[in-house]
């Protein structure tokens, strides 16, 4: 019986997955905080131990620390998302601060991959900063929308633009539910887009943060005309295929060189 | 990503090792000290054999770096490339050297952003600017280049008080061919499998042979020719066989944003081939030798450039068919800096150039000279190494 993690340290949350005999046996989650070193060593600490491997932002920073293999995004949400999908051929993932659409070949390999730039239009720190805009909690944000009779439509996709102008939107008296759902659809319509730029093939996984959105899933579903299928825990998906790859032990796919 | 061995040489031995613009400054300011005059460039569009068939000596004029951007921020706006923000702050700040010790400047009509940049410095030094034909396949285009060089030819003559004769062109036509070959041998050295040099030494290479004459050169290419067949002869390559080659193409990448090139070590790749006008671009076309009309050989040469600016740009597509041969690339790098609209449009014809007729994996890695894109580019640059 081998035991294996995943940890995978985004920019807004930590997660980790704990794999053994076939099966995940342990998930945790922590915000990143300012010293997400520190949040990893909390979440590890009574964990069961085995080969450890690391994605997400702070991946270099921990490599060094817990001595372990570290590797892309890209890569360890193509494992994951076969894991928890097998018929998964499109990925679309949203995290704190990244966009990512990842096509897959049929058998699993990854084909072609686009990530937003640098900046937050579109991403979940993006849904925050609106929603605190609006006055409403995350949760809330996402049951307004979904309430809302109409919609109003937000322009702006660079954050800081669109916090104002969500702002002046208030301003002139329309619903908040209106500027709700307008916010979702234009994360939708970026994600569609960002999408279109790799293949599309059934089936399609909506993984990470923001693919615990309802409303965000919806709109993103009626913007393709088809279905996306958002797994139960849509954010271990990166350290699940982390866990995955160190099971396979990553040392000997490793190339020498790299 | 290193050498096989711990003590492998420079490519170029001296006191300048990594710092190329030193160098070049070192060089220029001899030859001003000598009574040459100072020919500031942008672009590889100018017209070397020209400039230095006046007597004058080129100098590469200061562009990459993120540093004099706030300044250029006062006047142009954020939305710009940042070359030509970062060529403007370093004019109202005073700090290029190269600047600070040119007679004249020699500009040309690329794109908008550097064209109207350059009207903005035009009170700085005295200045031409080039009026670049955009269509180079028009039958008129070859002509009126000529017409331009011969006008800058003018410019320069009457700004140094110099002059320039056919002969003394078709000279420098000939210094140039010689140079590119003997750049080429460098080049094809860095194709080798596995490579005999570190993206940085041609660089360097490069930056000096952009700005020195070929004679020169000769001491610095013996000891380079000798210290490559030192390494061919003694097994000394840079990075494993098994590292991914990568070919850059796109803008031009010097100073602040070979952070690309370093993210691209880091993740475990060769940078083998600098598709650029910072890389080998300046060093690829033969001029016609002894055509009778040497103004004409130089201009035909210089329109060949693929630049984005031109359109279409095919012949971009078949020298990176050349390139793709030559160099053997595992992935192709587009780097297109920030709001470059030329390059930006037309990497979607390179990527599927790259993707359809080479089946080579291609990534366009948008970028300033910043650093805080750094993670980004490199969990792109990771996962296209991964998917390899």
């Amino acid at each position: 019986m081998t035991t294996t993690l995943g940890l995978d340290i985004g920019s807004r949350t930590i997660k980790l997955v704990v794999w053994e005999s076939g099966a995940i046996v342990l998930t945790r989650k922590a915000l990143t905080s300012y010293d997400p070193l520190a949040v990893c060593r909390e979440l590890l600490h009574d964990a069961p131990t085995g080969p450890l491997v690391a994605t997400g932002y702070g991946r270099h920073l921990v490599k060094e620390y817990l001595h372990c293999e570290t590797i892309s995004e890209i890569k360890a949400f193509a494992v994951g998302a076969r894991a928890v999908f097998p018929s998964c051929r499109t990925i679309l993932d949203i995290g704190g601060q990244d966009t990512k659409a990842i096509s897959l070949t049929e058998d699993g390999r990854i084909d072609k991959f686009h990530m937003n730039d640098k900046c937050a239009a579109g991403t979940g720190r993006f849904l925050e900063i609106m929603a605190t805009a609006l006055g409403l909690s995350l949760g809330d944000f996402m049951a307004e929308a979904m309430s809302a009779e109409a919609s109003h439509p937000i322009n702006s996709m660079c954050t800081v633009f669109a916090e104002s102008e969500v702002i002046s939107t208030i301003a002139r008296g329309i619903a908040r539910p209106a500027i709700a759902l307008g916010i979702h659809q234009a994360i939708a319509a970026r994600a569609v887009s960002l999408l279109e730029r790799v293949s599309i093939t059934e089936d399609i996984l909506f993984a990470g943060g923001v693919a615990l959105n309802r409303c965000m899933q919806k709109e993103i579903e009626n913007k393709l005309n088809r279905k996306v299928h958002a797994p139960a825990d849509p954010q271990i998906v990166g350290a699940l295929g982390c866990a995955l790859i160190a099971e396979k032990n990553p040392k000997e796919e490793k190339k020498d060189g790299f | 990503m290193a050498f096989n061995v711990p003590d492998a040489k420079p490519l170029i031995e001296d006191e300048f090792v990594g710092e190329a613009a030193k160098r070049a400054l070192q060089y220029i300011q001899t030859k001003r000290a000598a009574g040459m005059p100072v020919a500031g460039i942008y672009c590889g569009y100018a017209p070397m054999e020209v400039i230095r068939a006046v007597g004058a000596v080129p100098a590469i004029l200061c562009a990459f770096a993120n540093k004099t951007i706030a300044a250029a921020e006062a006047v142009l706006p954020a939305n710009l490339c940042p070359l030509i923000k970062s060529s403007y702050g370093f004019i109202i700040t005073d700090t290029c050297p190269f600047f600070g010790i040119s007679d004249a400047v020699v500009a040309e009509t690329t794109c908008d952003g550097k064209k109207k940049m350059f009207e903005l410095i035009s009170e700085y030094k005295p200045m031409f600017v080039m009026d670049l034909p955009q269509l180079p396949d028009e039958k008129e285009a070859l002509a009126n280049w000529a017409v331009m060089i011969t006008k800058l030819q003018g410019f320069l003559e009457k700004t140094f008080e110099k002059s320039a004769t056919p002969e003394g062109i078709e000279a420098e036509i000939k210094a140039t061919n010689i140079k590119n070959r003997l750049m080429n041998r460098v080049f094809d050295c860095a194709a080798r499998k596995p490579s005999l040099l570190k993206w940085s030494e041609t660089y360097e290479l490069v930056f000096l042979a952009q700005v020195a004459t070929t004679e020169d050169l000769q001491a610095t290419f013996q000891e380079v020719f000798k210290t490559l067949e030192e390494r061919e002869a003694k097994g000394v390559h840079y990075g494993t066989a098994s590292a991914p080659r990568v070919l850059v193409t796109g803008c031009p990448v010097g100073g602040d944003s070979t952070k690309v090139y370093k993210i691209i070590e880091e993740a475990g790749g060769v940078v083998v081939a600098m598709d650029s006008c910072t890389g080998m671009k300046p060093f690829m076309t033969e001029i016609e030798e002894n055509t009778g009309d040497p103004i004409a050989a130089v201009a035909a040469r210089y329109l060949q450039l693929p630049c984005s600016c031109m359109t279409p740009n095919t012949r971009r597509l078949d020298e990176l068919d050349k390139t793709i041969a030559r160099f053997q690339p595992d992935v192709v790098i587009e780097v297109v800096l920030h709001a470059c609209h030329s390059y930006n449009i037309e990497s979607y014809k390179i990527m599927n150039h790259a993707k359809n007729k080479h089946n080579l994996p291609y990534l366009k890695i948008e970028t300033d000279y910043s650093d805080g894109d750094v993670e980004q580019i490199r969990t792109r640059v990771e996962a296209l190494f991964d998917s390899l």
